[in-house]
């Protein structure tokens, strides 16, 4: 039951995100990222032990980060750097090299994570923390820390 | 008549130039105390010194602290010096009573000032034992042989002898919130925030004077980097009254907030380093963070 109501809420930030496409690179790259946080959410609330470890789900939740991975870094081109209360921060443009790296150091540690496929808690904490280190990548130098 | 105000001139220079003349302790002042490099260590993480004194990205085994970052402030631009055990370029010659002066004094080996870029007006809150214990772990650290930069400050605050004002107003040894002195925790939290952990020096706003307004204490306000703000932290609807202890101390540990956002900015080295301190530790701290006054955020 929990797991089909998992797909069903996956599937609905989907379509929502479909929704959204074409309203900009701001505003997709934002919604974006609140669905890798609703991901953050399922995997980070079994390792916090705040919700019920469940193997399906950890792994839905790991592919929406796996998209995230594939086409965030599209989502900053040039000339997005203002408006819609953006956290993005100018270094992604005067250091794309330095983001590129970062992104594909989370790609990297979210594939490590599909492919470690875990089975238990003690497997998903393995298999997340490594993935939650490079989100702060990101987060350290080309994020805008607003409040 | 214009004797007795010439008189008045001098003694009032004279009572001022010792006012504001750099402080210090001498060595027959400490305590005997065998030192201990793992608490240092410890105090070491919990100070964050490694965030600004670190000298490389690379992630060697031990902190290399040759300094070199620079600091874009409203009153120009501090330079962060080498601190590694270097004899020459670091303070590897330095005595520990130097060390102790520089900390709890902002008072360097030459008797000068230090500036408050470096944060010991939140220092001077350190046990003595501790600080001594800091600058054994700190001498077993690698040498960097990397000379430390002068900083290029705007008139007046390029006028060292000023600081001596400043610290008339800004520096001594009191702690700012009142705790049960009986709560072993809360006392350990307090300490941890408003000594070595110096978590104030960006969490509170400045006055014009660039001395914390403690009136505010820990309620946030603009960032010292120019973009952006700095979070209030109290335990207020603006701050983090929605976080329970064991939420603060869980991102310290991990980086992650109850929403599972994560940590960003500069604020990601320093929970990498709370992350290096004991469980009991972080919990002090997420106690003392509970159990602080309430305040509003400034409105920006």
């Amino acid at each position: 039951m929990i797991r089909i109501k998992a797909s069903i809420l996956l599937s609905t930030l989907l379509i929502s995100s479909f929704a959204f496409a074409g309203s900009g690179p701001i505003e997709e790259r934002q919604n974006l990222m609140e669905e890798t946080r609703d991901a953050a959410k399922v995997i980070g609330g079994m390792v916090k032990q705040e919700r019920e470890f469940d193997a399906d789900e950890a792994m839905l939740a790991f592919e929406v980060w796996q998209r995230t991975a594939a086409e965030v870094g599209d989502l900053f081109p040039e000339g997005s750097a203002v408006g819609h209360d953006t956290e993005a921060k100018v270094t992604i443009w005067s250091d794309r090299a330095g983001f590129d790296q970062k992104l594909s150091e989370f790609a990297s540690a979210v594939d490590a994570a599909i492919a470690a496929n875990p089975d238990n808690l003690e497997a998903l904490k393995a298999a997340a923390g490594p993935v939650f280190k490079t989100c702060k990548g990101c987060h350290e130098g080309y994020r805008v820390e607003k409040d | 008549m214009k004797r007795l105000f010439l008189l008045l001139l001098v003694a009032v220079v004279a009572v001022t130039f010792i006012l504001i003349r750099p402080a210090g302790l001498q060595s027959s002042d400490l305590p005997v105390h065998q030192a201990d490099a793992v608490n240092g260590r410890q105090l070491f993480y919990a100070g964050g010194c490694g965030s600004c004194h670190g000298s490389s990205d690379e992630k060697a085994d031990l902190p290399l602290l040759g300094g070199g970052l620079e600091m874009e402030t409203p009153f120009g631009v501090f330079r962060v010096p080498n601190i590694s055990p270097h004899p020459i370029q670091g303070i590897g010659d330095w005595s520990t009573v130097d060390f102790v002066n520089a900390m709890h004094f902002g008072t360097s080996p030459a008797k000068q000032h230090f500036y408050p870029s470096f944060p010991y007006a939140s220092y001077s809150r350190m046990t003595l034992t501790d600080l001594i214990d800091l600058k054994s772990w700190l001498d077993t650290l690698p040498e960097v042989d990397k000379a430390s930069a002068e900083h290029a400050l705007n008139f007046p605050w390029n006028l060292r002898f000023g600081i001596g004002f400043w610290k008339l107003q800004n520096l001594d040894t009191d702690f700012i919130v009142a705790v049960d002195m009986a709560d072993k925790q809360l006392t350990r939290g307090r300490y941890l925030v408003e000594g070595p952990g110096h978590c104030g020096e960006c969490h509170t706003a400045r006055n014009l004077m660039g001395g914390l307004d403690k009136s505010h204490w820990l309620a946030g306000g603009p960032s010292p980097e120019g973009e952006g703000r700095i979070p209030n932290i109290t335990p207020h609807k603006d701050g983090l009254a929605d976080w329970s202890a064991a939420d603060i101390e869980y991102y310290l540990e991990s980086g992650l907030t109850p929403d599972f956002d994560t940590v960003g900015g500069s604020m990601v080295e320093v929970q990498q380093n709370m992350a290096q301190l004991n469980k009991q530790d972080r919990a002090a701290i997420a106690a003392y963070l509970k159990a602080i006054p309430a305040q509003p955020s400034a409105v920006p």
